[in-house]
């Protein structure tokens, strides 16, 4: 159990970067998602964590080792894959063991590793049985057994859930969850569903086109997101752009936003980023921020109720409001929203 | 719960030539393919380069006789004309026999795949392909008990109409063609099969709800998808055909003289090794042109 | 359309197997000169027996085939894991150069290895069939087992290498026992190639070394008995059993994990 480090790792394919300068910690023990679209780099960052790929510069290291000019098979770690990777044609205790027995752990002594590791993915006596003979969710978790029987330095999963069905899938991400904490491994997660990010991590970390745009714990990427693509990637979010005057901004039309946070010079334009759900609907005059708009469409999704609105400028904006007394609004209706100064983020572009 | 060895283990990381600097890949690719290739040069490419070199030879190098070298194997067709009519012989044969194979073949592709299932449809292509992988010459010589004189179709014919003659074509260029179709038209059900099973049932639907008939779907939706499958199967049945000596001797006795007969003959019976050489090169040019012309379907339409 | 194509399958079938099962009725019958009606007899299996140019020509193609089945997979294999798992300049040019054996009309690589052969003293017989012959067999084999390859996923020799093996190590106890199948695969095909084989055969043998064959070409150039369909039955029946084999063999394990 030991942190790992990147440093100013980038890595080219070709004329594009597929990782730029990348410079960050990962603390013992704890558990980071890399999230971010399919081409953000974070499936190669980590596999330049893993070995499988050298960066073209910066270093990688894993408790106190440098590791980068170390291979795959040096750098003990524990690694999970999208597919499984399960060997085919061993039984499940020899797949677990697979580990254990090229660090020298052989017969009885191993034996007792796979029962416990099994154990711990609650597959208890499965060891005889085959791949093949598996389940989706059991083939996971007992590459999961796998990957942690040989207590590895840190724990690199890619994708391992996507091939999961969403029941499936949830379940999974609680036995990871207990997992990881029971024994302590420093665990770097790529994924591109972010409600699974949210959910397992104690660190997200936001990729876009090969840089980390943000990191940090999910509550504070969320609400205080620092970019533009950070705001529209995890959740949805509605942008206002306007001119920084007196502590506040004007918008285009002349309304004026409050916001907490802190805003750039006067005089400068600023984009702000404010979530749908964090709006209501105003039954009356308010303290908070207000915009009118016009409803274009309406989705009625069960317990949300998500609007789609017009201002009168032609500004779309989403509203998402829970489902409290079953009124659902109209096409054409024209709504005041509201909102909280807090909830007003200004955002980088 | 404390396990020394594991941990102690763990600390050390996996045994294995961690630090020893491994070998460049190089050496390894290098070491596993040197054996296969260079079996391969010496027994394709350095005997056809050979071959080339002989064919500019005006005699077989025998014994302590000087080797003068010539271009007059390759001006063959021209001194004499009788091989230009030969070789029309054979590129004939080659069409026909390719026709027959392209257009049998692609139907019975087109049957398997439209109107066998599962099992069944293993079951059909392997019995369908069984053949093309047994022996050639063992099945040239099958089609010699069928054709000849009171052979299995006349026995057939004597069957219906006792009294009426033969009508065995054996020793005939028809024997030849029917000899050389047989051979080769697994070989063409087998890549039209591949190009057709491609084809997503879906596009066959969509055509029939918009009012397709069965030849609008045949002509303008199968055959243009299988093409590659077609023209794949047509080069690799075609190259071989004209190349033929065997089935034009067994089947077509003196009527079967083709360009693959006359360069056996250099070989075997009048002992003119250039002028072989010089007639299998031209046949190889043929061959190469054809190959090259249709490189690009190839690559998209064959097995591998 | 329905019923229409199982009728022309059958007689596509019918077309593909008349000539080949009349001549092996043939080889049951009595008459010297395959005259009807038909009489069951097995004296030309007995006639074989005797016949110690078939029988030698026979013994000859196995012991070749067998050869060339080993040499051709242990080779094509090596080149096969080259192939399909390293990436290097010139690999396409290394594949395509596996394409001149079966696509090049035997006829001229006959001619030009008779040449070869016979310029660098190599001779004829034994040694230069089974040149030519493992040559022949080679790009089969690489086919068979790259196809082979195709099916293993490159994740799982990820997945033991991020345990702990080496690249090497991954490949010996991953990815080589589930070639197996192919390899075998292989190694039947070249026998089976090795054993059909005749027109190089034909220029690489002496009066002293035939294949099979080349033996039964010889005897039908001379005038044929149903001794001929006897031992062409035999050699028939060889042929496809191994294919049999092999396509029960070599059809893809479930290699890939269930999803």
């Amino acid at each position: 159990m030991t942190n790992v480090k990147v440093n100013s790792v980038a890595k080219t394919y070709g004329t594009t970067p597929v990782l730029s300068d990348i410079t960050t910690e990962f603390p013992e023990g704890s558990f980071t998602s890399l999230l971010g679209p399919s081409g953000s780099g974070k499936t190669t960052l980590l596999r330049i964590i893993a070995g499988f790929i050298k960066p073209d510069q910066g270093a990688v290291t894993i408790g106190n080792n440098d590791v980068t000019h170390i291979p795959v098979w040096g750098r003990n770690i524990g690694m999970m894959f999208q597919s499984y990777a399960l060997f085919p044609h061993m039984t499940i205790a020899q797949n677990v063991a697979f580990g254990l027995e090229r660090r020298g752990i052989k017969g009885a002594a191993a034996r007792k590793e796979v029962d416990r590791a099994l154990e711990m993915v609650r597959l208890p006596g499965f060891g005889d049985r085959t791949p093949k003979q598996l389940s989706g969710g059991q083939q996971q978790r007992v590459a999961l057994a796998r990957a942690i029987v040989i207590k590895p330095s840190v724990l690199l999963l890619d994708e391992p859930l996507s091939a999961l069905d969403r029941r499936l899938r949830q379940e999974m991400q609680v036995e990871l969850l207990r997992i990881q904490r029971e024994s302590g491994l420093t665990t770097i997660f790529v994924t591109h569903d972010q409600e699974e990010a949210l959910t397992l991590s104690d660190k997200v970390a936001i990729l876009d086109k090969g840089r980390i745009v943000q990191i940090g714990e999910p509550e504070t990427v969320y609400e205080r997101p620092l970019t533009r693509f950070a705001a529209e990637f995890l959740g949805d979010s509605n942008f206002l752009t306007g001119t920084v005057e007196n502590g506040a901004v004007r918008l285009a039309d002349g309304t004026v936003v409050q916001t907490t946070a802190t805003l750039p010079a006067s005089g400068s334009n600023v984009t702000l980023a404010v979530r749908p759900e964090k709006m209501s609907i105003a039954s009356g005059p308010t303290d908070g921020n207000g915009l009118t708009a016009r409803i274009t469409t309406v989705i009625y999704a069960g317990p949300v109720l998500s609007y789609l609105l017009e201002t009168a400028d032609g500004l779309p904006l989403k509203l998402f409001a829970q489902n409290r007394d079953g009124k659902v609004l109209s096409d054409g209706d024209t709504i005041t929203l509201t909102w909280a100064a807090e909830h007003t983020v200004p955002v980088a572009d | 719960m404390q396990n020394d060895r594991l941990t102690s283990a763990s600390e050390r990381g996996p045994s294995g030539p961690r630090s020893r600097r491994p070998l460049p890949p190089w050496v390894s690719t290098t070491a596993l393919l040197l054996p296969t290739y260079g079996w391969l040069t010496l027994a394709v490419f350095l005997p056809l380069l050979t071959m080339f070199v002989f064919s500019f030879m005006s005699a077989t190098p025998m014994g302590k006789a000087p080797i003068v070298f010539t271009l007059k194997q390759y001006r063959a067709f021209i001194d004499q004309p009788y091989l230009v009519g030969i070789g029309i012989t054979s590129l004939l044969i080659g069409f026909w026999t390719t026709l027959f194979c392209a257009v049998l073949g692609f139907l019975a592709a087109v049957a398997l795949v439209r109107s066998t299932f599962g099992k069944t449809r293993e079951m059909l292509l392997i019995l369908i392909l069984l053949p093309f992988w047994t022996n050639g010459l063992v099945r040239v010589f099958s089609w010699t008990m069928v054709l000849r004189e009171n052979g299995f179709l006349d026995s057939l014919l004597h069957m219906i109409a006792p009294d009426a003659g033969s009508i065995g074509f054996l020793y005939t260029r028809y024997a030849v063609v029917v000899g050389l179709v047989h051979g080769y038209l697994p070989y063409m059900i087998l890549t039209c099969y591949i190009a057709l099973v491609a084809i997503d049932d879906a596009i066959i639907e969509a055509a029939s709800s918009l009012g397709a008939r069965w030849w609008t779907i045949l002509f303008k939706i199968l055959v243009p998808l299988a093409a590659p499958g077609l023209i794949s199967g047509a080069v690799l049945i075609f190259i071989p055909v004209i190349g033929s000596f065997m089935e034009p001797r067994i089947l077509g006795g003196r009527v079967g003289v083709t360009m693959g007969t006359v360069i056996e003959d250099q070989f075997t019976q009048a002992f003119n090794w250039p002028l072989g050489a010089s007639l299998s090169f031209t046949l190889l040019a043929v061959v190469l042109a054809i190959f090259a012309t249709f490189s690009g379907v190839l690559r998209r339409g064959t097995v591998a | 359309m329905k019923t229409l194509g199982p009728i022309y399958l059958i007689a596509i079938l019918i077309f593909l197997y008349t000539p080949i099962l009349v001549m092996m009725a043939m080889g049951f019958n009595a008459s010297p000169l395959y005259e009807l009606p038909f009489h069951f007899s097995l004296q030309w299996y007995n006639a074989l027996w005797d016949n110690s140019i078939l029988l030698t020509a026979g013994l000859n193609s196995l012991v070749i085939a067998s050869i060339t089945a080993v040499l051709a997979t242990a080779l094509g294999t090596m080149a096969s894991v080259a192939l399909s798992r390293r990436t290097f300049r010139g690999r396409s040019l290394l594949q395509l150069m596996l394409l001149p054996p079966i696509a090049i009309p035997w006829l001229i690589t006959g001619t030009a290895m008779l040449i070869f052969f016979y310029w660098t003293g190599i001779g004829r017989g034994m040694h230069a069939l089974l040149i030519g012959h493992v040559a022949l067999a080679i790009p089969y084999v690489v086919l068979v087992v790259g196809t082979g390859f195709k099916t293993i996923r490159a994740d799982l020799e990820e997945a033991a290498m991020s345990l702990g093996s080496t690249p090497v190590h991954a490949f010996f106890s991953v990815t080589l026992p589930l070639l197996y199948p192919s390899i075998l695969g292989a190694a039947l095909f070249a026998f089976a190639v090795s054993l059909d084989q005749f027109v190089i055969s034909y220029f690489l043998a002496t009066p002293g070394y035939t294949t099979l064959p080349v033996q039964i070409y010889s005897s039908i150039r001379k005038g044929f008995t149903p001794e001929i369909n006897a031992i062409s039955t035999v050699l028939l029946l060889g042929s496809m059993t191994i294919i049999l084999i092999f396509a029960r063999f070599a059809k893809p394990g479930d290699t890939s994990d269930k999803r």
